[in-house]
């Protein structure tokens, strides 16, 4: 029997009006008039503000012609003369396009557009008498701002068709009812609200539409349909909605993305100038703005907008947002970094607009660290807006949305995480859906919404706007109020003793490929972070005031640890920029370090590990440097000279696969894993399986692919052959190395094992050839420990992370973000894994997975494909991490030696970490930042008295003892 | 300069700031055979590129080329 299925084919109620709608929106303009006499220059933009043109002459534009070339910047240009019969009437000047193109008449910034919109008020603005000399510049690129907005990836792509710029006049009444419908449609359409209203409403719409004569050019009806609107629609308020929102205008803008940062400069600048315009015509109107970077790119190369942005923050409708200087990735910069972020963002604020931006404001970053609530609190900031886990999370679901967030110091932020994405346009549907996810109804107030096209800026429309006036028209919406990000963490977070607390990390159950992605960066970044730190104390004790190039250089570095530069999430042209940026960075920071006679040690313990120092008569070779390896021995911030000691080689024995040395019995596997690792001081065995095993996963997480390694990554090994078995390398009086070399059919994995005299550390230096795609490259541990509990740096202070599996929560944390060491430890040992610049570790009852490498294809179709070479020292102890001193085994193994001669005639400010010692920003003082990183309570009696700063260098007291709780980063002016 | 390098140094730093992707695999009796990955492998309009590159090296190299274009998508977005 033939199985018959009833398909509808007639036109359903609800498309006619639609179909009708469709017909409505063409009528928006009363009168086009099409420029003609378009000129184009093509270009592709070489830095900031330079541009290599394809041509030396103009050539005409005409309609239906082709523009834009691929990464292409597009100089247009016109001198119109506006009919008598349009002069005197509100004109607009319109031009649909695919690009982001800003629009100067008679020299003055007018608006801009893009996918998101065409038209800018020309009336205002311009004399209409006069003739207008149109300047253009656009920006096309294949990627548009929001790829959620489904109008702008219908014409993405780099070769466009000119569709036409017309000045035109609007016809409201068109336009106004326009806008009703959109609202009243998105409502019809949303299975959020209720279904009988909705039924209403597709009635009344039709009754509504079928006043409209589409049949006579006058369009004949408007008013009437509109009067109908008004009088049955509106007036409808047997439907209550509930619910409380705060809506927020916002454009997140990637400084660097799916374009380079030079691309920003004018992202931002035609974000701002769309959003002023928006502001000249709706005063009601407010936006927020954040990172200070941007501000200052259009404060240096726009800045007759930028004086206008300044007029309008002093009236209160631009709000800068966000206290750190870029909106970084809050994960890998160290806590030194993340205060730099505050410092210079704060700085920028206060030197613009005399302000100190009480939030921070991180929408689109991957997670965020424990340590981030003290730095922002001691960094004038209260308040914390972030986004991420309350919308991306994989598998919980996070469960605040308005809460306190309490640091591993205990320091508490008020946070806001809205339940709904950073990016929306504004529709009733998302509005409901926000308030709808919205956890907190009973104790956290409103809920925030923001809205305005992100991603590469762009920012709010005129639509936007006039949906939001029309939303107390409608009983079934939540109440809707717009306001400020300010007023809202105010009203709604200060004081509130309803709010929940989360203390912990704020896990991001996502986008956890960002900790090894982009393997280079982020070891540049780890060096670079200490050279910064040596270098800044250096200047300072030879009294070299450099504070101008130091502060130059940090800015450049910290932009680079924007969310989408140093977790690896961009295109190839972002990754080489970032890679020369490293360079410069670190050829200007040695030149500042210099040289001298003595190795002095920055640090402020004594230089008691193991630790390599270039030489090219020494007898080891590490990085593919000659040095030897010594104990140097070095007091706390002093220097030295150092002689390696001569000794013989026979302190070490090596029967091809065991090697016996004063710490350990040593059995390899022909692939450098370890088959036994017997420890004779503290006679016990380390491993319980694979142990320093290279293992290579298949990785392939899906679209997000840069961003994600999923759990199932450990579904599918990929073997690995061993071209040359495990054998004796190098070996002198204080190392022996031993040698494998692992292969698959496209890359070639050199291991090189160190094993030390007078050290319990075992150093493994891996040298990369990497031509994979989709693979992990993990190092594992399973150790001969019993615990729960692994031990993870985070640059300030320790976190501890269940091993276990129990609960979903555990599950989801598979793969998690450390710093410079992480351990697993019973009482009386544990192994510590120390690295050079290696991020992502996963844990599982007792075995740890260091993440080594990866090979991802999308944004960067050969990110992380090259020579690789890096490090990691397994330290096995005695004790748990925090009495083996492990922290600082990590600091030492971090901090090369430099040679310099410097004093420091300061305290030594032990036993807390010296992160930092510099000039003051405002040169009248040193400024000094300790850091307590084991855990514990305390206090140093200085013997003179010094300024207590905060983290912005603001004095907030004095004193003579410095007393110091669990965690806490302290800093004080001398 | 050779189509290969023209096609290595020119046009793929351009492609590649827009996320997409070039690489020559042959050129023989006027047909340059090129990889398209990225971006460009999935774009709807990838045949005005495709134009546009024919145009470029008539007027840089002047030679008339005829463009195979062979996409190859990542095999999340091969559906």
């Amino acid at each position: 029997m033939a199985h018959i299925k009833v398909v509808r084919r007639s036109m359903r109620p609800e498309e006619w009006t639609d179909l009708r709608f469709g017909w409505l929106k063409r009528h928006v303009y009363k009168e086009k008039w099409e420029i003609t006499n378009l000129m184009i220059r093509d270009a592709r933009q070489t830095s900031e503000m330079e541009f290599q043109y394809y041509s030396e002459e103009y050539r005409p534009l005409k309609k239906g012609d082709m523009y834009f070339t691929p990464d292409g910047t597009a100089f247009i240009k016109a001198d119109v003369d506006i009919p008598e019969e349009l002069q005197g009437q509100e004109l607009w000047f319109s031009l649909k396009t695919a690009a982001e193109i800003c629009v100067k008449v008679n020299g003055k910034y007018i608006g801009g557009v893009d996918p998101n919109r065409e038209r800018m008020l020309l009336s205002p603005y311009v004399n209409d008498k006069e003739t207008l000399h149109f300047d253009m510049m656009g920006y096309n690129r294949s990627k548009p701002d929001d790829e959620r907005n489904p109008e702008s990836l219908s014409v993405r792509g780099c070769r466009q068709i000119f569709e036409g710029a017309y000045i035109c006049v609007v016809n409201h009444k068109v336009q106004e009812f326009v806008w009703d419908f959109e609202i009243l449609l998105d409502i019809a359409k949303s299975e959020l609200f209720n279904e009988d209203y909705r039924a209403f409403l597709n009635r009344e719409l039709n009754n509504a539409m079928n006043f409209i004569d589409f049949d006579s050019d006058e369009l004949s009806g408007i008013e009437e349909a509109k009067k109908y609107v008004d009088e049955v629609i509106y007036a409808n308020d047997n439907y209550k909605g509930n619910g409380d929102v705060a809506l927020i205008a916002h454009s997140h803008l990637d400084v660097a993305y799916y374009w380079r940062r030079i691309h920003a400069v004018q992202k931002n600048l035609r974000t701002v100038l769309i959003q002023l315009r928006l502001m000249d015509r709706y005063p009601d109107f407010k936006y927020t703005h954040t990172q200070p970077y941007v501000y200052e790119t259009l404060e240096k190369y726009y800045p007759e907008v930028f004086e206008e942005l300044r007029e309008k923050v002093e009236k209160g409708q631009f709000e800068p947002v966000g206290a750190m200087y870029v909106e970084p990735d809050c994960n890998v910069p160290s806590a030194e970094s993340l205060i730099r972020q505050c410092l210079y963002g704060q700085l920028t604020y206060r030197r613009m607009f005399g302000k100190t931006v009480n939030n921070a404001w991180l929408p689109d970053v991957f997670g965020n660290s424990w340590i981030l609530p003290q730095i922002l609190k001691k960094s004038g900031v209260d308040y914390f807006v972030s986004n991420k886990m309350s919308t991306w999370n994989d598998t919980n679901r996070f469960p605040h949305n308005n809460f306190k967030w309490k640091g591993i110091d205990g320091s508490q932020v008020l946070a806001c995480v809205p339940p709904t994405h950073f990016i929306t346009w504004n529709m009733p549907s998302q509005i409901q859906e926000n308030w709808e996810a919205y956890i907190d109804k009973d104790t956290g107030g409103q809920t925030m919404n923001m809205f305005g096209y992100g991603d590469g800026g762009s920012g709010c429309t005129e639509e936007m706007i006039e949906l939001m006036h029309r939303f107390d028209k409608l009983s079934v919406m939540p109440k809707c109020e717009h306001m400020g990000a300010a007023e809202f963490l105010e009203r709604n977070l200060k004081d509130n003793e309803s709010l929940e607390t989360w203390d912990g990390e704020l896990y991001l159950e996502m986008h956890r490929g960002t900790f090894t992605t982009k393997s280079r960066l982020k070891r540049t970044n780890r060096r670079l972070e200490y050279k910064f730190r040596t270098a800044e104390m250096l200047s300072l004790l030879r009294k070299d005031d450099n504070r101008k190039e130091l502060t130059d250089l940090y800015k450049k570095f910290l932009i680079n640890q924007f969310h989408d530069i140093l977790p690896g999430s961009h295109i190839h042209p972002v990754y080489v920029d970032a890679v020369e940026d490293y360079a410069e960075i670190e050829k200007e920071l040695d030149r500042i370090i210099g040289t001298g006679s003595e190795y002095f040690n920055t640090l402020n313990i004594k230089r008691d590990a193991i630790t390599f120092v270039p030489n090219k008569k020494g007898s080891a070779t590490r990085y593919g440097e000659k040095g030897n390896w010594l104990i140097p021995a070095i007091a706390p911030l002093s220097g030295a000279k150092l002689r390696s000691v001569k000794g013989g080689d026979d302190w070490f024995t090596f029967d091809g696969k065991t090697v016996e040395t004063p710490y350990y019995s040593l059995s390899f596997a022909p692939d450098g894993s370890f088959e036994n690792l017997r420890d004779k001081e503290l006679d016990r065995e380390w491993t319980d399986g694979r142990f320093n095993k290279l293992t290579l996963y298949a990785d392939c997480p899906g679209n997000y692919d840069a961003w994600d390694i999923l759990p199932n990554y450990r579904d599918k090994e990929i073997p690995l052959d061993i071209d040359l078995p495990v054998s004796l390398a190098e070996r002198d009086g204080e190392s022996v190395s031993f040698r494998t070399v692992l292969r698959t059919d496209k890359s070639r994995w050199e291991m090189i094992i160190r094993l030390f005299r007078r050290s319990r550390g075992i150093e493994v230096e891996s040298i990369v050839d990497w031509n994979e795609k989709h693979k992990l490259a993990k190092v594992e541990f399973d150790c001969n420990v019993l615990t729960r509990k692994a031990l993870c740096d985070t640059s300030a202070g320790y976190i501890e992370r269940e091993t276990h599996r129990n609960t979903t929560w555990q599950q989801a944390r598979f793969e998690t973000c450390h710093h410079k060491w992480c351990d697993l430890s019973e009482a009386g040992g544990g192994v510590a894994l120390i690295n050079d610049g290696k991020y992502g570790v996963g844990f599982n009852e007792n075995s740890m997975s260091l993440s080594l490498l990866r090979a991802t294809i999308r944004p960067d179709v050969v990110s992380d494909i090259g020579r690789h070479n890096f490090c990691y020292m397994i330290y096995p102890h005695a004790d748990d991490a925090v009495s083996a001193g492990i922290n600082n085994i990590a600091h030492q193994y971090n901090v090369p030696l430099v040679k310099a001669d410097v004093k420091w005639d300061m305290p030594d400010f032990a036993p807390l970490y010296l992160q930092a010692a510099k000039q003051s920003e405002n040169g009248e003082m040193t400024v000094i930042r300790l850091s307590e990183q084991d855990g514990r309570r305390g206090r140093i009696k200085l013997g003179c008295k010094v300024k207590l700063l905060n983290m912005l260098e603001d004095e907030i007291g004095e004193t003579d003892v410095i007393e110091y709780k669990p965690f806490e980063i302290i800093t004080v002016g001398i | 300069m050779q189509i290969e390098k023209y096609v290595e140094q020119v046009l793929q730093p351009k492609l590649q700031g827009d996320g997409g992707w070039i690489e020559f695999v042959s050129f023989e009796d006027g047909e340059l055979t090129v990889v398209f990955r990225g971006e460009c492998s999935k774009c709807l309009i990838l045949h005005r590129c495709v134009d546009w590159i024919e145009q470029q090296i008539k007027a840089d190299l002047n030679k008339t080329v005829r463009v195979n274009a062979i996409r190859k998508k990542p095999y999340f977005q091969d559906v």
